[in-house]
């Protein structure tokens, strides 16, 4: 698992640019799967063809990360955010385009106050001595995702981009596990959910699914003087209730909870105050598919080094495999 | 049912957004005595349907949703007190001291307690109060609170519905259960008058939570016209006035771009003939309501929004006059069934 999901996180795929992650996920799910599609906005669909419900599980690909917009005379960066970035995280970090070119973030000094710090007041430095240099590396419109490797300590994982390739590599571990259904399942990889939630939406009009998961990550209550949430990393994976974004379905719910608790797979209920899911989009497409979410509590969420707990991981595939039967 | 009587009734039920299933078979049963068939879609939507008498006829679609705001068990402490969030729009310096119904295994008493003032410091007398340091208090302990009581547990608010004078009614879901009784004020009015067009009443979800039924419904049914029905800001002491319509003046008919404006000329013309008091409502953006949901469902749906003056929105006391809700109904229904065809 930890390969799989170490693998997935080193790949370079902000929102728009999945490509590569798509690539790596078909070629880890050829075979194991009846059919691999890619749809008109980049999103990977792989059915397990079955006779019963139709069922769609979509986690996304793309990553959070930066976009050039602008090269100075002397070869600095002006950007944007792809996605919720944060300023204060992004202080220091490392940044890394697809063509392998590094880059540091840093700021205008002469800020008065550093609460006031905003992303136009920022600048990525690629070591280019001028704006002719910087070009032959980089192009307005270029996206860059953060730099930082990702290790197993103490049971568990701490990696950029865990938002949402754990999603995908638990996607990924239970099609090569071929759980034992009737039901066609959709293993559905969306692109563009950070930047709202639109790779899911095309994706479910597409299929018109009976019922729909995203399996996405979430915020815990677990840290040092953190706000109060009933979740804690290792506690189990998340059953969704309700997040900005949608307010799951009562069918599915009882359902997730059902399953839990007939295969005694350890869970928390969530209630995600910031930030959607796909289930948000897909939810009110065609008509209408009851959807609902399987989160894994996170801590640091869009910050450079998420945090995961493996055995959640491992219960969320036992989840949804109970779920899909 | 007279309306005032059915305005109380749907009031007191309780359906909070994204939980509607509580109450999905109440609305229907309502429906059923006007209706040629009834059905519930899979997010609970309540469809109603009147069938028309033209050979080909055309669709109109009325909505009015049927959710209320409330609150959502959000954790359960070791003390036995409910921490919890709100489920659509809901004001913190609204809600303290309220007395609340939990819907855990059964329904459970609550009350939202607030600090005496004798323990409030000076510094803090007129500072306001945050959602996420307020409790319900259900009076057991932690662990018997947590036996009965889930996080995702909806709360709604006991404030049975009041008749006042001068015809009017306070209670918690005047938004938007005054909508839907003027849905059955038109199904009552239809049974009198002929029609050509079939008419779906609908009564929707979670559109609290950013319209989530009117999505659904205005995509599986075909509409040719639609109606919206909700209510605006009735007008109150410091309300602004351009925002705010006085109770009791009749309905609502909102102008503006996403707003059809054939049909609404069409329908503020036979108010007049009819001699059906009304109002007119600018609406310069998309409304908030889901008349913006209407507008661009499939190819596009010319909408309707009618709108019933209520005092106080958002709160457990909302107040409507239960003249505007049979305007409502009337200008509706008489539209429907006096429509010419294009």
């Amino acid at each position: 698992m930890f390969e799989i999901i170490n693998k997935l996180t080193r790949t370079f795929g902000p929102s728009g640019n999945e490509g590569n992650v798509a690539v790596l996920i078909s070629e880890m799910l050829k075979g194991k799967v009846d059919e691999i599609k890619t749809d008109a906005l980049g999103n990977l669909i792989c059915i397990k063809k079955g006779s019963g419900k139709k069922i769609m599980l979509a986690a996304h690909m793309d990553e959070i990360g930066v976009i050039v917009s602008y090269i100075d005379d002397k070869g600095f960066l002006r950007f944007g955010g792809v996605g919720g970035i944060n300023p204060f995280v992004i202080l220091g970090q490392r940044v890394v385009f697809e063509n392998g070119t590094v880059g540091v973030i840093w700021y205008e000094e002469n800020i008065d106050n550093i609460k006031n710090i905003k992303l136009e007041k920022m600048y990525i430095d690629i070591g280019a001595k001028s704006v002719k240099e910087a070009e032959e590396l980089v192009n307005v419109g270029d996206m860059a995702v953060f730099e930082a490797g990702t290790v197993l300590q103490n049971g568990r994982i701490i990696s950029k981009a865990m938002d949402n390739r754990i999603g995908c590599a638990i996607l990924i571990k239970m099609a090569l596990n071929e759980p034992k259904t009737d039901n066609e399942i959709y293993y559905v990889f969306t692109v563009q959910e950070e930047v709202g939630l639109r790779g899911a939406r095309t994706a479910a009009f597409g299929i018109v699914p009976d019922m729909a998961l995203a399996v996405d990550v979430t915020t815990t209550g677990d840290t040092p003087e953190c706000k109060p949430m009933s979740v804690s990393i290792g506690n189990g994976p998340t059953i969704k209730i309700k997040d900005r974004s949608v307010i799951a379905h009562p069918e599915i719910k009882d359902r997730l909870i059902k399953c839990a608790k007939e295969e005694n797979i350890p869970h928390q209920f969530e209630i995600l105050m910031q930030g959607g899911t796909d289930a948000g989009s897909i939810h009110t497409t065609a008509g209408g598919i009851p959807s609902g979410g399987v989160s894994i509590p996170t801590r640091n969420i869009h910050n450079t080094a998420e945090i995961v707990d493996m055995k959640d991981v491992e219960n969320a595939v036992k989840l949804l495999e109970a779920f899909v039967h | 049912m007279e309306c005032g009587e059915l305005l109380k009734k749907l009031s007191d039920i309780r359906a909070v957004t994204g939980r509607e299933n509580m109450a999905t078979e109440k609305i229907a049963e309502l429906f059923r005595e006007y209706c040629d068939d009834v059905y519930v879609d899979a997010f609970y939507n309540v469809i109603g349907i009147k069938k028309g008498q033209a050979e080909k006829p055309c669709n109109v679609l009325v909505t009015a949703h049927y959710d209320e705001i409330g609150l959502i068990v959000t954790g359960i402490e070791d003390s036995g007190f409910l921490r919890f969030s709100a489920a659509g729009g809901v004001d913190a310096k609204a809600i303290g001291a309220m007395e609340v119904t939990v819907h855990g295994k059964e329904d459970l008493f609550g009350v939202i307690g607030v600090k005496p003032p004798h323990l409030i410091s000076p510094e803090d007398k007129d500072k306001g109060i945050k959602m996420e340091d307020m409790r319900i208090d259900i009076g057991f302990g932690g662990e018997k609170a947590k036996e009965l009581v889930s996080i995702g547990d909806m709360v709604s608010f006991n404030s049975p519905a009041r008749e006042l004078m001068n015809n009017r009614v306070a209670g918690k879901s005047m938004d938007n259960r005054s909508g839907v009784a003027a849905l059955i004020e038109i199904l009552k009015e239809l049974q009198r008058l002929k029609h050509d067009d079939n008419v779906y009443v609908v009564a929707t979800v979670q559109e609290e939570l950013g319209l989530i039924g009117a999505i659904c419904a205005t995509y599986n049914i075909k509409a040719d016209l639609g109606i919206v029905i909700d209510v605006c800001h009735g007008d109150m002491p410091d309300a602004p006035s351009d925002e705010a319509f006085p109770l009791g003046k009749g309905v609502a008919v909102a102008i503006g771009p996403i707003i059809s404006r054939k049909h609404t000329k069409e329908c503020m013309k036979l108010a007049k003939e009819e001699n059906i008091p009304y109002q007119i409502d600018p609406e310069a953006g998309d409304t908030g309501t889901e008349a913006a949901v209407h507008a661009v469902a499939r190819e596009g749906i010319p909408v309707i929004l009618l709108s019933i003056p209520s005092k106080y929105m958002h709160t457990t006391v909302e107040m409507v006059s239960v003249n505007d809700v049979v305007s409502t109904g009337k200008l509706a229904a008489r539209y429907i069934a006096g429509r010419a065809k294009e």
